[in-house]
């Protein structure tokens, strides 16, 4: 059921709040009403606004998998003015929601195949779907390998899962920082030489990326040089935007908009836009 | 023969769909020419070349609220805002009744924009074709032109003692009271002679010079006073913010344009187009190649207004006839 004015969010209520590093919190949210929160279906890769009232609305992935049915997570780091008035919110507060927005990872076509989730800081979070999605159809693909990256430990988003993902069949987790502490034992590299480390395999293979635009950058070098081809690495692109609808012009990459072509896009479709970010 | 209206007539009816409705016309407003909502048929001005910003205001105002937030007693509410009254806009010019048309494009694209829909839907317009056009008129290359009956309800002609009328549509039809037109033996004048500016095929060599360093050159000299779209009937980029007064909340779209610094930065910091060489060929691009891409329609509708209005005399017929023969170099 969509409201006749998709500019109007859906009235929600933030449910849980918790701590996953000094500055991102995971929002866990219900909407209101019982009809519209059954309809309420998304995909892996697919994002909403979420509102703080008076303040403002932001896009976020999503984080959670709408199978679960457990209303809809997104990680939500303190960054500028509508994502600070979000964090001060207390659990049971109204938000408003709207979406699910854009096109997804398409994982039907990742059956069967080996796949690796290369995500750095916050930007780890929208791969979050595709993990807990191959875990809980794990018969379906191949290796999962996880590579997730920050600056430092305290930065890692999702810790609390990294037992139970490092603990999945045919699934290898790597934790990797830029700079440790004294508690630190993991690595301590860039992202890009971690995959180089890895010597991941292009063969059956689809390589996830997400994260700043610097560390997709030499992840892709990195990528090919290992030999995957373009239309086996996936990322999922950030915009300015403002409607998630295509109208208010804002997200465009050449004549693409990251809301509504995106946020999905492979490698082989990113270097075919007209405008390079 | 064709329908006519004499002067006289016009002005009674013009007073009648005031009475009824909002009537929106030409007015003087210092030394300026604007759309604005008329309280007696006197302030309209019939003699005019074209308005100095675009009727777009009234199918997207600079600034409009989307909806309200009512907070009461712990539960929240949100009010969408609704356009109860209809509207008639009295003397839209061909190009920017197509300018109204190219907005149509992403606006109703389903999911359609709620609030552009409403204001679109109770509003008729009554075009005026044009006697005379300005130096920087350039509309006939650009898909329509000085009498175009296309993107208007009621399209009126000035002839002597009066106007040629065609009736366009059911909704200019409903405008009309019965025996309101007669008919005359007159014939429309000429229409004027534009200048021509080379759009054929523009977006593919737009496309081409993409890359070049003409964009860069040319952004030297703009100060991104963001002017050019502010007076622009198809620049529909927007910005949506809360405001809260008191104890009411709003949420309020408002023009934004693709010439700001920070139009694309994102929290964090990360700029994509940080460069106003980028900036300002995403303007052009947006209108001669993503838009014709999206919507099989070219984005400028040639009315002229940003050519009279850039500080720096950034000029988009020049660009595009630099564009055009950019490739030509390149083959030479």
């Amino acid at each position: 059921m969509k409201p006749e004015n998709p500019l109007l969010p859906y009235l929600s209520t933030l449910q849980e709040l918790i701590d996953l590093t000094p500055d991102v919190k995971l929002f866990r949210l219900e909407l209101n009403d019982p009809d519209i929160r059954e309809g309420f279906d998304y995909k892996p890769g697919q994002f909403v606004f979420v509102s703080a009232f008076g303040v403002g609305e932001s896009p976020f992935g999503i984080t959670s998998v709408a199978h679960h049915k457990a209303g809809v997570d997104v990680a939500i780091r303190r960054v500028g003015t509508v994502t600070n008035a979000l964090h001060q919110l207390e659990p049971g507060a109204t938000v408003g929601v709207r979406g699910p927005f854009g096109n997804y990872f398409p994982l039907d076509e990742y059956k069967g195949k080996n796949i690796f989730i290369i995500g750095g800081g916050i930007g780890f979070a929208p791969l979050r779907p595709i993990i807990t999605t191959v875990l809980d159809y794990r018969e379906d693909y191949g290796d999962l390998v996880i590579i997730n990256g920050a600056r430092s430990p305290q930065d890692l988003v999702f810790a609390p899962e990294f037992d139970t993902w490092a603990a999945s069949p045919k699934t290898k987790l790597e934790l990797t920082v830029d700079a440790g502490n004294e508690n630190w034992t993991g690595r301590v590299a860039l992202i890009p030489s971690v995959v180089s480390e890895l010597k991941l395999s292009p063969q059956n293979a689809i390589a996830i990326t997400c994260g700043p635009p610097i560390m997709i950058h030499f992840t892709l070098i990195e990528l090919r040089k290992l030999g995957f081809a373009d239309n086996q690495i996936i990322t999922t692109l950030e915009g300015k935007m403002k409607c998630g609808l295509g109208k208010c012009a804002r997200c465009n990459v050449g004549d693409k908009y990251v809301c509504k072509d995106g946020p999905v896009f492979s490698m082989e479709q990113i270097s075919q836009l007209i405008e390079q970010f | 023969m064709s329908e006519f209206i004499s002067k006289k007539d016009l002005l009674t009816w013009l007073g009648q769909l005031m009475e009824e409705r909002n009537l929106v016309a030409p007015t003087r407003v210092d030394d300026l020419l604007l759309f604005s909502k008329i309280d007696q048929v006197e302030d309209i001005v019939f003699d005019f070349d074209n308005t100095t910003l675009s009727p777009k205001e009234w199918f997207y105002p600079s600034s409009e609220t989307l909806f309200y937030v009512e907070q009461k007693d712990g539960q929240t509410e949100l009010i969408p805002a609704v356009i109860e009254k209809e509207t008639a806009i009295f003397g839209i010019r061909p190009c920017d009744a197509q300018g109204m048309a190219m907005n149509d494009f992403p606006f109703l694209e389903e999911p359609a924009d709620d609030l552009y829909r409403q204001h679109r839907d109770k509003t008729a317009l009554i075009g005026l074709a044009c006697i005379t056009a300005c130096p920087e008129c350039f509309c006939s290359s650009m898909g329509s032109g000085p009498h175009d009956p296309a993107n208007v309800d009621i399209l009126l002609t000035e002839v002597a003692d009066g106007y040629i009328a065609q009736v366009l549509t059911d909704k200019g039809k409903a405008l009309l009271p019965d025996n309101l037109l007669t008919t005359a033996d007159v014939s429309s004048p000429p229409a004027p002679v534009l200048s021509e500016v080379p759009s054929d095929g523009i977006a593919e060599k737009m496309r081409q010079a993409f890359d070049e360093p003409f964009w860069d050159r040319l952004a030297d000299r703009c100060i991104h006073c963001n002017i050019c779209s502010y007076v622009c009937p198809t620049c529909y980029c927007f910005d949506v913010r809360d405001y809260t007064d008191k104890e009411r909340i709003e949420r309020v779209r408002s023009w934004e344009s693709c010439q700001s610094p920070g139009f694309t930065r994102i929290a964090g910091g990360h700029d994509p187009r940080s460069t106003k060489g980028s900036r300002l060929r995403q303007r052009f691009s947006h209108k001669l190649l993503y838009f014709p891409r999206q919507f099989g329609a070219l984005g400028c509708i040639g009315c002229g207004r940003c050519v009279r209005a850039c500080p720096v005399n950034i000029d988009i017929r020049e660009i595009i006839q630099d564009v055009q023969q950019l490739e030509v170099k390149s083959e030479a």
